[in-house]
């Protein structure tokens, strides 16, 4: 790889050990992808930080990196984690989890990340431009930034992201470049009603788009103008869990998609599918472990709630009680926990039995396991449901909003279609 | 009897030690034990086998992108082994292998998993990509 001088002071130890790690990290990824350079990110983002996944060997890591001088130099946030250090005993979660989360915070903090405890940063502050370049872990966010905003990054794990923020650079490879960007199959959504679809039936689809793609850049057509942020977060976030998708182009909502064509490249497409109804169905089915009815735990928030989820989760649960044997938990951030309560929903979720949970992840590095009785949960999202089994090893139930509400209030599966 | 293989630089350094191989990708998450430097797959081929200061031969990785933190911990804790020989090697190995500094070679011009056998003493070259076999016996 060409290397600039700064890059070649930081690799041969020059700024501390640190960044000599970092660099090493970055141009390791670099030569084994081919790439010629690196390129400057404006905006980082670090999964991998609930305790759960990467345990001691992740302290481990970053106190080295912290003690050889390693600090973010890019605006770096941090994805939700293995525990809401605030309501831990409500949640009935060990006071063990919420110490040994705090020591794992504690390199992220010194090295100067913004605790935004999101995996929406973009709807908190982070949020890079079109055509620039990012490097974020949490493929949900990282396939929104690609998809909506036309900004630049790959869906990365932990460790590379860590150095790019420390490097402030990352090799130029994969999505980086716009001629990796083009899409190459032709998904066609047109015969959906989308007056009717849920949030829940959006990722749906795009659970199974993941899963007939695999790793193939879609180009939807067949939306409605009006598609909400919502619809979209929820259409897009499970196809690099289905698949290992992280750019879907939108027709007519993507920048690098205003036409079917520019999405394209020009080029034709290597193949067209369409999917309806039965095929989004499919979905529900594939992703439910569950054999038994009971549910212990209710879950919202893979990707966290925006407020217009936790508005309507309210609204339904409006003079309702959580079932005794049932728990309810709407993960989201801490400042729109705030919002809700000044908008008054924190309250009526609260009054019901449920919990609004912030900084805390309920999909890849969820504490569920480790609440007494948790055997089964619903999650009425397609990318939670693919995390919880191989996470948790718990069974899962993937079902509609409306239906997991039931569900918590019954304390009973029972799906409405 | 000796012979020199040549191929792809990962991760510089060098290393040498008694071979271990295998022909199955390896996961070190939930596949490799990192405190006792084992390998601990349900069913891997390598499934008991110490790791621990060999050179660990195998086609490639699988597995969790968290896997790089075990690679890690195994070098700190000293139970890693002391040098990796890959067919192709893919993010997961080279970005463990670089957090934990393990000289790491792969695309050598000749197959390495036919070369190379169970316990003969291998010398790597990560900074030239080179590896020596010292046939065992």
């Amino acid at each position: 790889m060409n290397l600039t001088d700064r890059e070649k002071k930081m690799l041969d130890g020059v700024l501390g050990t640190g960044p000599q790690s970092a660099m090493r990290l970055l141009v390791t990824l670099g030569e084994i992808y081919g790439a010629k350079r690196m390129i400057p990110v404006s905006s980082c983002h670090v999964g991998g930080r609930s305790y759960l996944i990467s345990g001691e060997e992740n302290i481990e890591w970053m106190t080295d990196l912290l003690n050889g001088g390693a600090r973010f130099q890019v605006f770096t946030s941090t994805n939700p984690c293995s525990v809401d250090c605030e309501q831990w005993q409500e949640m009935g979660l060990p006071e063990k989890l919420v110490l040994s989360q705090r020591r794992a915070d504690e390199p992220y903090m010194k090295m100067g990340a913004v605790p935004l405890g999101s995996c929406l940063p973009y709807q908190l502050g982070n949020l890079p431009l079109p055509g620039t370049h990012f490097s974020w872990g949490g493929s949900a966010g990282a396939t929104f930034v690609n998809s909506v905003f036309g900004a630049r990054g790959n869906r990365e794990g932990s460790p590379s992201v860590i150095a790019a923020a420390i490097a402030g650079v990352t090799p130029e490879f994969g999505l980086h470049l716009k001629e990796n960007r083009y899409g190459k199959v032709l998904v066609d959504l047109s015969g959906l009603d989308h007056s009717s679809l849920t949030l829940s039936e959006y990722s749906a689809i795009g659970s199974y788009v993941g899963r007939i793609l695999v790793d193939k850049t879609p180009v939807i057509v067949g939306l409605p103008e009006t598609l909400s942020p919502d619809q979209i977060r929820f259409l897009i976030s499970p196809m690099p869990t289905a698949g290992a998708i992280s750019l879907c182009h939108l027709a007519g909502i993507t920048p690098e998609a205003p036409t079917v064509d520019a999405a394209l490249g020009g080029e034709k497409p290597e193949d067209k599918i369409a999917v309806g109804w039965k095929e989004m169905r499919t979905s529900f089915a594939k992703l439910t472990t569950a054999q038994k009815e009971d549910v212990d735990l209710v879950c919202f928030g893979c990707p966290h709630c925006s407020i217009s989820q936790i508005k309507e989760i309210a609204s339904l649960f409006e003079g309702k009680k959580v079932h005794e044997n049932t728990r309810l938990w709407v993960a989201t951030s801490s400042h729109l926990k705030n919002i809700a309560h000044c908008m008054g929903y924190l309250e009526i979720i609260e009054q019901a039995g449920g919990l609004v949970t912030t900084d805390l992840c309920v999909a890849p590095g969820a504490p569920f396991h480790l609440v007494e009785g948790v055997k089964t949960v619903a999650i009425n999202s397609a990318r939670g449901a693919y995390f919880i089994p191989g996470a948790c090893h718990l069974d899962v139930i993937f079902g509609d909003t409306k239906d997991c509400l039931q569900a918590a209030i019954s304390g009973k599966w029972r799906a409405s279609i | 009897m000796k012979i020199i293989l040549k191929g792809r630089r990962v991760i510089g350094g060098s290393a040498e030690g008694e071979a271990v191989v295998t022909a199955q990708p390896i996961s070190f998450l939930g596949g490799v034990d990192p405190d006792k430097g084992t390998v601990v797959e349900r069913g891997h081929e390598l499934e008991g086998q110490s790791i621990t200061g060999k050179v660990f031969v195998f086609p490639h990785g699988k597995g969790s992108t968290a896997g790089p933190y075990i690679i890690y911990a195994m070098a700190k804790r000293q139970t890693a082994p002391s040098a990796i020989i890959n067919v192709e090697a893919e993010p997961i190995i080279a970005v463990g292998a670089a957090m934990g500094n393990i000289p790491l070679v792969d695309r050598l011009d000749q197959n390495p998993l036919k070369v190379i056998a169970m316990g003969d003493y291998v010398k790597v070259d990560g900074d030239k990509g080179t590896v020596e076999i010292i046939k065992k016996g």
